[in-house]
């Protein structure tokens, strides 16, 4: 065992003197993360508004309090626009909805009820259907909310029981005793409008038309509190396999050298070699895991739920690339054709395991093909243990097929070694 | 010693080794001679447990199996191709292989001092080894198989594309190792190396020995006569006598000039001087190994 340190401690030497070595070990992977990780950053927060234009071409008091009505929505963000305008910039997807207030738009109850001739119109982007939808329901909130500060002003509810007064006697199709019913029910609203005093008049419309009640509700995290809780397991990973190209290339390059040679020359094993490699190999990651593991908590605050858990799921993905490394150490003859090999089907892992782009964005088809990569099983393991809240009996599936892919590489990579020797 | 018996190896449908068989004795260098393909680095790779053979024994010291730790701890390899980490300094690759052959603390700083003297690389031990001339890595190599003083050595080819300098620094290095008693063997395809460091000498072509003795006896049995040219002080007045003086052929006298073709140069020689001839000029050509192989093979060694 000792001769398998002082061989790791040689690898690691011979690794890290390189510094394109150091590079593809310890620089890419933390770049993958911050990039990825301001990409993903606005994952989780709370939508910061929907922004529509707002065109007024009625100006009077009351479409200037349904405006205000929805200026004062913190979902929306308005901007005052002309007709014309405002249609091009949904157009041109600047806004998502252009709201247009026709002239008679304030004319009261027959205005707003009018089928024939709506005065308030919607101009939606297409392609934003549900945010439209949304948006009709915050309109009509706006509109109940402006009618019911209307009903608090006891002249002009006035004046609308006179207008209907009016088209109650205009009305030819009624009959003498329907009119005579509506006669009746606007006399008894004039009264009302005459004796209740103020208090009693604004108590009764507080509160508008739609009541909702809001209910307090704390929201329980499911998902990771900060994007890098995503990007930084795909960092590790991407760690894990930047050592394992770097090392299944050291090995071919011993070969093609003769350094290989003159250490199976030495009075020590193959296993002893390979053991070397593997140990080597093994601590180069875990340095790196602990620089990106100490910087994750000191620079990007990052939450880590089970530490243990991790270590134990950064053990099995190396353990399991480590086995993959000494199966691409044997795919050629040459660092080049080992590399290009390596990285390639390393690609190939990363791509399908969600190394490059995260599962949840994939479609379910190339969800189900990830089960085939252990990149997908790494980055699991590594969520189990990060934001995943894995116990330890559910961090044991993960683990046992990242360390069966370890067994079966490593196993190959011994058997074609051997092979290529004799 | 070393004793290799009936020894075959094929790579594919190309046989390497057709059954060789030779003895190497304690403190002797055996050369394999042969050119390229001949079977040479094979043979080493087998001795070394490196190759396993297809057929035959080998036995180094008694022991039948080169890949015992024991067997490997007596054994040092020089290579035929570089075999050190460029990316280290010349003492950390000599402590990393003392090392990993078992040395530890002044033992090791011993022969890592030893080993940096005999490279010459004591002013640039700290170094980086890919910042050293091809000469200085050669020399490297060859201490990095000689830094758990073995007993038994192999060189595989170790000249081949060094500068005069550092072959120069090999020879000494070899002279040395031969003079403490050392066992050796030295694979090489130039033969003036061969005739210089062995004291026997396998002609090995196509996986095959041709012959194997001393480097005399191998020239005598093989190589032909030796040419010899001659130029008197004076034309010589009687020339057939002089004719029936040399014991060789195809004799030739042409004014103050005589060429002819023996066995015995020297005998030849003394024998014109005793009837009061006396020289200007001699040229003997001797043949060498060179010739043995030629004749042996109908080629030249560099063909």
């Amino acid at each position: 065992m000792n001769k398998a340190l002082l061989l790791a401690v040689k690898d690691v030497r011979v690794i890290l003197s390189d510094k394109g070595n150091i590079f593809w070990v310890f620089g890419f992977p933390v770049l993958f993360a911050l990039f990825f990780g301001a990409i993903f950053s606005g994952v989780g927060r709370e939508p910061s508004g929907m922004k529509i234009a707002v065109v007024d071409e009625d100006e009077s008091e009351f479409s200037g309090l349904y405006v205000s009505r929805l200026q004062s929505y913190e979902s929306l963000k308005t901007v005052s626009l002309e007709r014309e305008e405002a249609i091009d910039q949904v157009r041109r997807g600047k806004v998502a909805a252009a709201v247009l207030l026709k002239p008679g738009f304030g004319g009261g109850f027959g205005a707003v009820f009018d089928k024939d001739d709506p005065k308030l119109e919607i101009a939606a982007d297409p392609a934003r259907k549900m945010e439209s939808g949304y948006l009709q329901g915050l309109l009509a909130k706006a509109q109940f909310e402006a009618l019911g500060e209307r009903f608090g002003d006891r002249d002009w509810m006035r004046d609308q029981v006179d207008s209907w007064r009016k088209d109650v006697a205009a009305a030819t199709a009624l009959g003498d005793k329907q009119a005579s019913l509506f006669l009746n029910f606007f006399d008894s609203l004039d009264t009302l409008l005459e004796d209740v005093n103020d208090e009693n008049f604004q108590a009764g419309l507080e509160g508008g038309i739609l009541n909702v009640a809001n209910v307090e509700v704390h929201r329980q995290r499911e998902g990771p509190a900060t994007p890098f809780q995503i990007t930084f397991p795909q960092a590790m990973i991407w760690a894990i396999l930047g050592c394992t190209a770097t090392f299944a290339i050291s090995i071919v390059k011993e070969r093609a050298n003769g350094t290989f040679q003159r250490l199976r020359i030495g009075p020590l094993g193959r296993a002893h070699i390979l053991a070397g490699k593997g140990v080597a190999c093994f601590a180069t990651c875990s340095l790196v895991m602990c620089i990106q593991w100490i910087g994750a908590k000191a620079i990007f605050r990052m939450p880590i739920d089970n530490p243990l858990l991790l270590i134990l799921a950064a053990a099995c993905t190396i353990l399991c690339f480590a086995g993959f490394m000494m199966f691409v150490s044997t795919l050629g003859r040459t660092e080049q054709s080992v590399a290009g090999a390596g990285w390639a089907m390393l690609m190939i892992m990363a791509m399908l395991g969600g190394g490059m782009i995260p599962l949840f964005v994939m479609p379910p088809w190339l969800r189900s093909l990830s089960h085939f990569s252990p990149v997908k099983w790494g980055i699991y393991a590594f969520e189990g243990a990060i934001w995943r809240h894995f116990t330890f009996i559910e961090m044991v599936g993960p683990c046992l097929v990242l360390l069966a892919i370890a067994i079966t590489f490593f196993s190959l990579g011994v058997f074609m070694l051997r092979r290529t020797e004799l | 010693m070393i004793k290799v018996e009936n020894l075959q190896k094929s790579y594919g449908k190309v046989v390497a080794l057709a059954g060789i068989s030779f003895e190497v004795n304690r403190a002797e260098t055996f050369g394999l001679l042969g050119p390229n393909g001949a079977g040479k680095t094979t043979t080493i790779n087998i001795l070394c447990g490196l190759l396993k053979p297809d057929g035959g024994m080998v036995s180094l010291d008694g022991k039948t199996d080169p890949t015992l730790a024991a067997v490997r701890t007596s054994l040092g390899v020089v290579p035929q191709t570089l075999a050190i980490y460029e990316e280290l300094s010349a003492i950390d690759n000599l402590n990393f292989f003392g090392r990993m052959y078992g040395l530890s603390g002044e033992r090791l700083k011993e022969r890592v001092t030893k080993c940096i003297e005999i490279a010459g690389l004591e002013q640039r031990h700290r170094d980086r080894v890919s910042k050293y001339s091809g000469g200085m890595k050669r020399r490297l190599n060859l201490v990095c198989s000689l830094l758990h003083d073995p007993p038994l050595l192999l060189f595989d080819e170790p000249t081949v594309g060094v500068d005069p300098q550092t072959r120069n620094l090999i020879f000494q290095t070899i002279e040395e190792m031969k003079s403490e008693g050392r066992t050796i063997i030295y694979t090489t395809h130039y033969m003036e190396e061969a005739q210089r460091l062995c004291d026997r000498v396998a002609i090995l072509d196509a996986g095959k020995i041709l012959d194997m003795d001393s480097v005399d006896n191998l020239i005598s049995k093989h190589g032909g006569p030796t040419h010899v040219e001659a130029e008197f002080e004076q034309e010589p007045g009687d020339t057939d006598e002089i004719v029936r003086r040399v014991e060789g052929t195809n004799v030739r006298v042409q004014e103050r000039l005589i060429r002819f073709e023996t066995t015995q140069p020297m005998e030849s020689l003394a024998s014109l001087n005793k009837i009061g001839q006396r020289f200007r000029s001699l040229k003997v050509n001797r043949a060498n190994l060179e010739d043995v192989f030629l004749n042996l093979t109908g080629r030249r060694l560099r063909d």
